[in-house]
């Protein structure tokens, strides 16, 4: 059995240390790139949304290199990704490729008994006591934690960084470094050195840089290429970003969803809006919108893949919350066919938006 | 002294060379033709022989091809069009609301309030209904594109035309050809489709408020303006220069940056004698696999663009081009 699984941002970290802890045999799907997009598009149907189309193309070149099973996350739930896994099981299938497909669902959807029949599946392979195997996905989990709290800081110093790029030479490094370790040990500790290299990047406390919000649906926020990699380009601008949706933030959701105290803030911050969940991360975005004006940033931006239809919903009511806490919001729809001038243009006008804006108050106060 | 602004856009290069009180001296309108390096070059020549460089106190750059561009002549300014272009109405008239900008193939509305932009929206997935599609069916149709709008304004009646698809416009056009509408009345049609298009598309969600400014470069046609005011229910204004706006703004933008830093980058007219390269190659260093192209200017490489990671973007900077 030899692992793969589909790119979403630092993800394949936790999954390298989690394999890497177990003893199974992986494969990390090329960063996604434009072969990958190329080659998921090809096969995919074309209203499909981005996500879909680039876990093919990381399924198929994990394939080439060896790969048979692949792991994904479900949710059963009202947005189509949901149901990906079994789309993808049968348009793999198609294609000739003989693969078995490991699905974790939440437990609220299969039952307890099933999910645990499954993660047996996954770690048969390994020789390991059962100490071990915990051990290793903690140590998974704690490397999912870092790498989102480094990126996070990166994301929030890039404004206030005296060496311009010192926050994004610091994230790349740490990126490209963490694929060198193949003890999960070793590469939390390499990992906390970079937290500690990242929280002491020399800083200018005086700065007042803009602040924007990203939200949107899940996968295009998270994962850079799909997005065009909007938040390397508010660092370059010197822009601080703040995203709350990260894997870990998934993680702990999906753990708290059966004693309903998941995400407490967002679901006060949307009540006003939209109260119920439609699907996706319609709520979270209309809440992180709220939350985004509360935390007293300049603007925020919503990203959302072509034909998305939860976040259709909330790009509809950011209208109104951008008119009732005068904050603006844009909305970026990203597909594969996303010409990156235009995306840019739109990006930089948004920024210059907000500096006009924020000198123009600052002028009258 | 003279501020200098360009506008490189998709279809068309605009050079203006505007003074102290934004009056506009020189205007050059030249199409891109897919070379904005040929085109500012054969822009340059024109301004050489009537201006001294040193007379130009500041540059700016604007439109899709902005980078490479401010790269080309030393740029004081690298905006984006949206920012240019409301910067070019408020200078003219400070109570401007809405911007409607239709060029050649985007199409934007920017909202202002209190003399800065609140809003703004750009065509996102589709450009139906701009420039080069009124350009094509000009062509198709056998008028000139300056006597589209002329046409439009002739018809009584307006032919309902399916303006959401370029494409799916110009079968329906075809449509009504060979049911024997004659051209006026599908001129005005094709209007009336695309301002409905633009209005359900892009400002989707969005206030227009007069007074509102129509500029770019289909702002030419009289039947467009027509159409607006028709779905809008008021006037609409054309600025003088309209087709100019971006780069009218690019220079006010580049005024501003000088006043602050002190003095320009300007590499002067006579880069239009040199010779610039162009090529791109496959950049082997990650798995993103970025596609970086390098200018050269008489074989010394002068710029690099594409790249994610920096690594050749920021090699001319260095003094590293020997390297490459």
């Amino acid at each position: 059995m030899k692992i793969t699984f589909p790119h979403m941002g630092n993800i394949y970290l936790a999954i390298k240390a989690l394999c890497d802890g177990l003893g199974i045999e992986y494969v990390i799907p090329p960063i996604n790139n434009k072969l990958s997009l190329e080659i998921g598009s090809l096969h995919s149907p074309e209203e499909i949304c981005l996500p879909f189309k680039l876990m093919i193309g990381n399924y198929i070149q994990a394939i080439e290199q060896g790969a048979d099973t692949i792991i994904i996350t479900g949710s059963c739930g009202p947005c189509r990704l949901g149901e990906y896994c079994e789309m993808q099981m049968k348009l793999l299938k198609k294609l000739g490729y003989d693969l078995d497909f490991i699905v974790l669902d939440s437990p609220t959807d299969i039952g307890i008994k099933e999910l645990y029949k499954r993660i047996i599946k996954l770690t048969s392979n390994s020789r390991d006591n059962i100490f071990n195997k915990y051990k290793a996905l903690f140590n998974a989990v704690k490397v999912m934690n870092l790498i989102d709290e480094i990126e996070a800081s990166a994301h929030k110093f890039a404004g206030y960084e005296k060496i311009k790029g010192s926050c994004k030479n610091i994230l790349n490094q740490c990126k490209t470094d963490a694929l060198k370790f193949d003890k999960p040990d070793e590469m939390i500790k390499m990992l906390k050195n970079y937290k500690e290299k990242i929280n002491h990047v020399s800083i200018d406390i005086n700065k007042n840089p803009i602040n924007v919000g990203i939200m949107g649906e899940i996968y295009t926020v998270i994962e850079p290429f799909s997005n065009l990699y909007l938040e390397d380009k508010l660092m370059d601008y010197g822009v601080s970003s703040y995203r709350k949706l990260t894997p870990s933030w998934w993680v702990k959701n999906t753990a708290l969803i059966p004693l309903k105290i998941n995400s407490l803030d967002i679901k006060r911050a949307s009540k006003n809006y939209l109260p119920l969940n439609i699907g996706g991360h319609a709520r979270e975005c209309i809440g992180e919108a709220v939350l985004s004006y509360e935390e007293g940033y300049d603007g925020a931006i919503q990203i959302f893949p072509m034909g998305c239809m939860p976040e259709i919903v909330s790009k509809s009511i950011l209208p109104t919350i951008s008119k009732d806490l005068n904050m603006p919001i844009m909305s970026l729809v990203v597909d594969e066919m996303t010409g990156e001038a235009g995306f840019i243009t739109r990006v930089e006008a948004f920024i210059d938006l907000l500096e006009r804006r924020r000198d123009n108050v600052l002028l009258r106060s | 002294m003279y501020y200098l602004g360009v506008d490189v856009g998709s279809v068309s290069t605009d050079l203006v060379l505007v003074d102290e009180k934004t009056n506009v001296i020189e205007k050059i309108y030249l199409r891109t033709k897919g070379k904005p390096i040929n085109a500012i070059q054969e822009g340059f020549k024109i301004l050489k022989n009537k201006y001294d460089s040193n007379e130009i106190k500041a540059v700016g750059t604007t439109g899709s091809g902005r980078q490479i561009s401010s790269t080309l002549i030393g740029a004081d300014s690298v905006k984006n069009e949206i920012t240019a272009h409301s910067i070019a109405a408020l200078e003219i008239s400070n109570d401007v609301r809405t911007i409607i900008e239709i060029g050649g193939q985007d199409s934007k509305i920017i909202t202002i309030k209190d003399g800065i932009v609140t809003d703004f929206a750009m065509n996102t997935v589709c450009a139906a209904g701009t420039g080069s599609f009124l350009d094509r069916q000009a062509e198709r149709l056998d008028i000139p594109i300056e006597d589209f709008g002329d046409y439009a304004l002739k018809a009584k009646t307006s032919v309902r035309i399916a303006g959401r698809c370029a494409v799916f416009a110009e079968s329906d056009m075809i449509h009504k050809q060979q049911l024997g509408y004659n051209d006026s009345e599908i001129i005005r049609g094709l209007c009336d489709a695309l301002v409905r298009n633009y209005l359900n598309n892009i400002c989707k969600g969005k206030e227009i408020v007069p007074k509102v400014f129509f500029q770019g470069g289909v702002a030419a046609n009289k039947g467009m303006k027509k159409a607006f005011e028709n779905a809008l229910g008021f006037e609409v204004f054309i600025p003088e220069n309209f087709n100019m706006m971006g780069a009218i703004g690019a220079a006010l933008i580049a005024k501003s940056t000088v006043k602050k830093r002190g003095k320009t980058n300007f590499k002067g007219f006579n880069i239009s004698d040199s010779k610039f390269t162009s090529n791109s190659f496959d950049c082997e260093g990650c798995s993103n696999k970025c596609e970086v192209v390098k200018i050269s200017e008489n074989n010394n490489p002068i710029g690099y663009f594409g790249d994610r990671c920096g690594k050749w973007n920021n090699k001319v900077f260095d003094g590293l081009e020997n390297l490459a």
